[in-house]
């Protein structure tokens, strides 16, 4: 049993969500109206929704509300908050299932979640919704199926849409944009797929909009790369960057984190194999100085393979801490946070962008029952009081943190 | 000496507001593991001292290099051989040799715990040789190229003990050398001491050194007077000159209006060329025009420490302060040097304005 390791930061409280602490990658705050501040969680994977947990007293988490799945076939790997309004993403296992869309809630009552409407994006080619973004309370942004959307690849099924949820119980799709080729009829040859058993497909995983540059889309496309958008006009999205560095690298592009005053992009892969089978997967550094070229500069360092391999589950990268442009949440274009899996959760500093420096790390012990033996960090969240929020994929749930350096 | 940073105003990625010396940090070490040396002379009792604090809670989680190999039992704590020959040769400069086999040592250290080969300990600690002279370990961790990078020199201890320490101070340079530049001293064996012993030796080391002074008991001492960073000193004081010195000499130096940085490092620049390897140790915490936060500054003779810029003062002084422990440097000479630098660099500003 491996020791839980931890350096320059401060472990406040470890909530195992009572049995069910398999957490994917939405975590957002809510300041309820009575002034209680709630962190609202996406599940991994069946049969968990979404679980509600009061984090006012980041050193005592108490769980408030839960919602199970309506089946047992999908999945709501995604949410975000704005105000009292709640957006989840349903993903199905597999394409034509139901229900596959998001589902918009009332959380005014955090004890007490109401549906507002479900906007359905099934198909016969659809698995709906993997992640969505959703921060001006009008548009969500998000990687989707559509009914109407033939791939040329069955794995390159989500594209990005941008829906207009103003009306909250009236969302309308208002733009979309695929790489080209991926759907059936481009006059775009369709892209060289990856090597079978690393085609992960050219779909975006996160769709970025951040009110420093409204006019522009950060997609991870997967194994698409780094694709960034012109949405001036969202009817219309523009392509006016790409950055594909696969091969020789093995794909799953998955955040793309732009520090606008310092030109430069945080990206991180998605490692996605067990046990180093797709080793490396980075976060990337990249010089955004002349938009249409985009250059990667460093990467931030991780311990050797072989310290971490062996240990269970995956280990590289996935989630960074993505500056969301919410008033309840932190704000650095210095410090990067990011999940390792197995590798716990990392801290850099790129002051000095070509040598991000790391400056802490929390690698929890393994979880009760983790069914890796190992942890596998999954998402990070930090609020606007620099609490550090972090989560397990499989079963460890929520760990609370202060930073220290 | 110099220390220019490459991320300065107009470098592509400063952003909006640079920052010359990097992120602020909330305190001096930044993210960096803390290390704390302690030297001492033989037998003033460090093993002893070093035992006592891991026996404490607080003295979990410390990684223990020994310089020399020592005979310590140690329970729940690493223990590495870090031998270095040339450090035993106490005398003359040495601010030239690398210590290679502590920066392995420490190295290897670093990386055990990366990758989980060795418990995650918060912080290492050096006990140094009887005779080593405590610069070469200063400068170890002075700059990116050794050990600065992962590491900080949290604090220089040294442990003079009541019964030989009068004899070692006077007799012994390397031993006088040790208590000149800590930052902080514990006096030993005070109750083996004749009575009054222990208060002439106190009067005799704050005459080489303003550092805090603390007594162990039963051969052990307050953690935190061991593990905690020291601050900047808050006192102007003027020390040496006097017959015990032995050539030391100790002085701070205060400044009510903010130093701009070039002209600050100038001047350092032209004390560090002149007198390098008579300045045995120069710290401080400096308001600079530049800069938001203070800055802390460390030099051991001719090499800088990346000066640190912090989030907050320490306190409400907000004047920079800069302590310097030297073999025979003038305070008046370094006042003036700085007074002249500072005068010319205004006049520069006032020409082209």
């Amino acid at each position: 049993m491996t020791d839980t390791a931890i350096w320059n930061f401060r472990q406040l409280a470890h909530h195992e969500l009572d049995g069910f602490g398999g957490i994917g990658e939405g975590m957002s705050i809510q300041i309820a109206k009575d002034g209680r501040r709630i962190l609202w969680l996406a599940h991994e994977s069946a049969p968990k929704n979404f679980t509600a947990v009061d984090v006012s007293d980041p050193r005592a988490p108490k769980l408030v509300a839960r919602a199970d799945l309506p089946q047992s076939h999908m999945r709501s790997n995604s949410l975000e908050t704005v105000g009292d309004i709640l957006a989840v993403a349903y993903q199905t296992t597999k394409p034509g299932l139901q229900p596959a869309g998001f589902e918009l809630f009332d959380i005014s009552v955090p004890e007490n979640p109401r549906s507002i409407t479900f906007f359905d994006c099934s198909g016969p080619h659809s698995r709906g919704v993997h992640q969505l973004w959703f921060a001006d309370g009008e548009y969500i942004h998000m990687s989707s199926g559509a009914p109407d959307f033939i791939p040329s690849h069955p794995r390159d099924d989500q594209f990005y849409r941008v829906i207009d949820v103003k009306n909250p119980s009236k969302p309308v799709e208002v733009g979309r944009w695929w790489l080209p080729g991926t759907r059936e009829g481009d006059s775009e040859p369709p892209p060289e797929r990856h090597p079978e058993g690393a085609d992960t497909g050219f779909r975006p995983h996160n769709t970025n909009v951040y009110p420093e540059r409204p006019d522009r889309a950060y997609l991870g496309y997967i194994d698409g790369g780094l694709v960034i958008l012109d949405i001036a006009d969202m009817a219309y999205p523009k392509m006016v960057a790409r950055w594909d560095y696969h091969p020789p690298y093995h794909g799953f592009t998955h955040t793309v984190v732009p520090f606008f005053d310092r030109n430069l992009y945080i990206v991180s892969d998605e490692c996605v194999r067990m046990e180093g089978g797709d080793w490396p997967k980075l976060v990337w550094i990249v010089d955004g100085r002349h938009e249409a070229n985009p250059v990667p500069i460093s990467t931030c360092p991780l311990p050797p393979l072989e310290a971490f391999q062996r240990r269970g589950g995956r280990y590289g990268a996935h989630n960074l801490y993505e500056n969301v442009p919410k008033p309840n949440a932190w704000k650095s274009d210095r410090i990067v946070l990011g999940t390792f899996f197995n590798g716990g959760l990392r801290a850099y500093d790129t002051s000095n962008p070509y040598q991000p420096q790391e400056v802490g790390y929390f690698v929890p012990a393994p979880p009760e029952r983790a069914p890796t033996g190992s942890i596998q960090i999954n998402d990070v969240f930090v609020d606007e009081r620099a609490v550090v929020y972090t989560v397990d994929r499989h079963v460890g749930g929520l760990y609370t943190l202060e930073m220290d350096f | 000496m110099r220390w220019t940073s490459d991320l300065g105003s107009g470098a592509p990625f400063a952003g909006k507001e640079p920052l010359p010396f990097g992120r602020r940090r909330k305190r001096p070490r930044g993210p960096r593991l803390p290390v704390v040396v302690v030297t001492g002379f033989l037998g003033s009792g460090k093993t002893t001292l070093i035992r006592a604090l891991l026996d404490k809670p607080e003295g979990a989680g410390t990684a223990v290099v020994v310089n020399e190999y020592g005979e310590i039992g140690i329970d729940h704590a690493l223990l590495r051989s870090s031998s270095d020959a040339t450090v035993l040769l106490g005398n003359g400069c040495l601010c030239c040799n690398v210590r290679s086999d502590l920066q392995e040592t420490m190295r290897e250290l670093f990386a055990d715990r990366a990758r989980g080969a060795v418990p995650s300990f918060e912080r290492v600690l050096i006990e140094t040789s009887g005779l080593a002279d405590p610069g070469p370990v200063l400068q170890t961790f002075a700059t990116d190229r050794a050990l600065g990078r992962e590491f900080h020199l949290q604090a220089l201890i040294c442990v003079v003990d009541a019964v030989a320490g009068m004899t070692n101070l006077e007799e012994m340079p390397e031993a006088r050398r040790q208590a000149a530049l800590a930052d902080r001293v514990v006096v030993s064996k005070s109750d083996l001491a004749e009575p009054g012993a222990a208060e002439l030796l106190i009067a005799q080391i704050a005459a080489l050194n303003p550092a805090p002074i603390g007594i162990a008991r039963n051969g052990e001492i307050e953690p935190a007077f061991l593990l905690d960073e020291p601050l900047a000193a808050r006192r102007s004081f003027e020390l040496g000159g006097g017959g015990h010195s032995h050539g030391l000499t100790s002085f701070s130096l205060v400044f009510d209006e903010p130093l701009s940085w070039p002209a600050f490092e100038q001047a350092m620049a032209v004390l560090a060329a002149l007198r390098g390897p008579d300045l045995l140790r120069v710290k401080g915490l400096l308001a600079i025009a530049e800069c938001r936060g203070p800055v802390v500054v460390h030099f051991v003779q001719h090499v800088a420490h990346p000066p640190i810029e912090l989030e907050d003062w320490p306190d409400e002084d907000r004047r920079s302060r800069l302590v310097f422990i030297t073999r025979g440097l003038a305070r008046a000479a370094v006042e003036q040097l700085f007074a002249g630098v500072a005068a010319v660099a205004a006049s520069e500003t006032a020409q082209r304005g």
